[in-house]
């Protein structure tokens, strides 16, 4: 079942080895044709390894190095609670020597010059300044995950440190969380299996009703790679698609999914059934839906976040929900994760939350790795980097 | 026949737990003269030659042999929605009554809801809707997934006018589409929605990471995933059901779940309705 990527196909070249040759070969890359500064067609070569025995082959076409040459990578734990996942640790350990922060802190002389790079897995390690300046050697922290809202790209940038994300892994599972929150609030699924499954019901009642999704109009706020994505979905639910974007889209794009502009969101606003929030966190999207926003959308709309919390101005969302200002909410991400557990959003019965799993698959979890593993190296070589995030 | 009269149309009743609608009640009374089953029950010998047709809604009210013979000028049965299942078509016929259903209307919302189930299921929303507002929760596990659906197999077993409407949605996730049904549909059909035919159902279950039930409930299909079909299906599995409960064996379904034989099931029909508590 899992829908094998070109990225699986990369082949690193290490530095330092310029005798050797390697190819290439990334369809990321190939996207990014502005990044490459020079030609990254070589001679494919493979080297067994005449070493002692210690060494093993890990893969056709792969150097094979002792683990301690490889680049040191700070991860915050393997395992535990918000640890990197041991899947994943096991292919990082493919290309990295992983160090975790108790490590680090357990013997920070010797480690912290061997750190090249971060791998930041769901927010972590919190990079700041301190620990910037305590790894005289780091060259790119790799996020895993497209949104650096949580990482002040200033800060880092002065540090002559590089940054990079992964927006092509999280497009799929993203934009399909989308849809279905979408059809779990017009449908009332969780309400329902409540009712279904609940110790005090007798009956269905025949006038327990939800909202149609076919036909119905969706409002796609932020079309970049996700919001193209829940397009296509949503256009086989024959349903209309405005959008708002910073930018128009090429006229081929928006008529391959029937959208339509709205340069002005409060037009999407105001005509859509369904409003997704499919925007990145900056400064000029946060609060972006507030309560003027929220009382220019339908009385029988339904507003989904995708996005960050932070989009999204909580306690007027609070109030709309309450005064049914708008008919109901589906939020995969809200502002503080989780919320405290006396907030008002948990208790209303218009609102589906999920705990921030928009790229939570076993296969995206692992794309995820495989996309931060490929920018981190390309940094490390001195290639081009695929997904490379500056500071505004 | 008084020129001006309307129809006379027996419902269950009007409002309430499982009647037909209040505001349908408008539109309705333009065309017919509704009859609610107590009013007819007070004044059965007037009215029972009056009724030309039933108008069924949610299944209500129920037709036996007994309520035939005391409409003599019954015409039709008009069921609401598309299953017939819950009528007696070959007593009815025997009766000289017609039956009609809503095979149009249905399709698109059920789709819809298939969607919604297949989606919901392999992103487990459920689940993390109760991890996220419940009042243990202190953080969000980092090992918490569900299975993604874009560029998954589903296999669609009924391939109607229903399972078409799921195949043209499932298309839009670059899901890859397996189908079984009685009868090949049209190649052109096939290649619209990149559908491909599994003449044994073996062959889809065993291939899906999906399987979607969307046939009607008819003694054929009775029971039609059981124990051995369930077993056929991946580990790694999740049945869907929107047709009737029935056309699973549902002892056969919670052993399968219990014992991880399938990975997840999502039901918006079982047997009966409400299950039992």
């Amino acid at each position: 079942m899992f829908r094998s990527k070109a990225l699986s196909k990369l082949i690193p070249l290490m530095s330092g080895q310029s005798n050797l040759a390697y190819k290439l070969i990334h369809p990321v890359i190939a996207s990014h044709g502005h990044l490459c500064h020079r030609s990254v067609i070589y001679k494919q070569r493979y080297r067994t390894c005449p070493r002692s025995a210690g060494r093993r082959r890990i893969s056709a076409g792969t150097k094979v190095m002792a683990e301690e040459e490889l680049p040191g990578v700070l991860i915050l734990d393997i395992g535990g609670t918000h640890g990197v996942l041991e899947d994943l640790a096991a292919l990082l350990k493919k290309h990295f020597h992983l160090i975790t922060m108790k490590e680090f802190l357990g013997n920070r002389e010797e480690m912290s010059k061997k750190i090249q790079s971060v791998f930041v897995f769901e927010c972590r390690p919190t990079i700041d300044r301190e620990l910037l300046e305590s790894l005289p050697n780091l060259k790119v922290i790799g996020n895993s995950g497209v949104g650096v809202d949580h990482l002040d790209l200033k800060m880092i940038s002065s540090f002559g440190v590089k940054v990079t994300n992964t927006p092509h892994a999280v497009a799929d599972p993203t934009a399909d969380i989308g849809m279905a929150l979408m059809l779990a609030s017009a449908r009332r699924l969780v309400e329902g299996c409540q009712v279904a499954v609940s110790p005090d019901t007798k009956y269905f009642a025949v006038d327990w009703l939800g909202v149609e999704v076919t036909r119905a109009t969706l409002g796609i706020i932020g079309m970049g790679s996700i919001g193209y994505k829940v397009a296509q979905r949503a256009r086989a639910f024959n349903m209309k698609i405005l959008y708002h974007n910073r930018n128009r889209r090429r006229k081929e794009e928006e008529e391959a999914v029937g959208a339509h502009y709205c340069a002005k969101m409060e037009d999407l606003l105001q005509q859509s059934d369904f409003v997704m929030l499919v925007v990145n966190l900056t400064p000029e999207t946060h609060k972006l839906i507030g309560k003027k926003e929220l009382r220019l959308m339908k009385p029988t709309a339904t507003l989904i976040n995708i996005s960050r919390g932070a989009v999204i101005d909580q306690d007027a969302l609070v109030e709309a929900l309450q005064n049914k200002v708008i008919r109901a909410a589906a939020l995969d991400v809200t502002y503080p994760e989780p919320l405290p557990r006396d907030h008002p959003l948990l208790n209303l019965n218009n609102v589906i939350i999920t705990p921030h799993i928009g790229t939570a698959t076993v296969q995206a979890i692992r794309m995820m790795a495989e996309e931060a593993i490929t920018n981190i190296l390309a940094v490390l070589n001195g290639q081009p980097i695929p997904s490379e995030v500056f500071p505004k | 026949m008084e020129g001006q009269e309307l129809p006379y149309v027996l419902v269950d009743s009007i409002g309430e737990k499982v009647g037909v609608y209040k505001d349908h009640v408008g539109f309705l009374k333009k065309r017919f003269h509704l009859i609610t089953m107590k009013e007819y029950l007070e004044n059965k010998t007037v009215l029972s030659k009056k009724i030309r047709a039933i108008y069924m809604w949610y299944h209500k009210p129920a037709i036996n042999e007994e309520l035939l013979q005391s409409l003599p000028n019954l015409k039709v049965v008009a069921s609401s929605g598309v299953g017939i299942d819950h009528l007696d078509v070959k007593l009815l016929s025997s009766y000289g009554v017609k039956v009609a259903n809503t095979p149009f209307v249905v399709s698109t919302d059920t789709a819809d809801m298939g969607m919604a189930l297949l989606l919901a299921s392999s992103r487990r929303i459920v689940e993390g809707h109760q991890m996220a507002v419940s009042p243990d929760t202190e953080y969000f596990p980092a090992d918490w997934l569900g299975v993604e659906v874009s560029g998954a197999t589903l296999g669609i077993v009924g391939m109607g006018t229903i399972g078409y409407k799921v195949a043209e949605r499932a298309k839009a996730f670059e899901m890859k589409i397996l189908y079984h049904n009685r009868s090949q549909r049209k190649k052109e059909e096939e290649n619209a929605v990149g559908a491909v035919y599994c003449k044994k159902i073996d062959d889809l279950l065993q291939q899906s990471d999906f399987v979607l039930l969307a046939v009607n409930l008819t003694p054929q299909t009775h029971k039609l995933i059981g124990k051995r079909e369930l077993e056929l299906m991946k580990p790694t599995a999740t049945l869907i059901n929107i047709s009737r409960g029935l056309v699973v064996d549902q002892d056969a379904l919670v052993e399968a779940l219990q014992n991880k034989v399938i990975k997840a099931a999502a039901l918006d029909v079982t047997y009966p309705e409400p299950l039992p508590r």
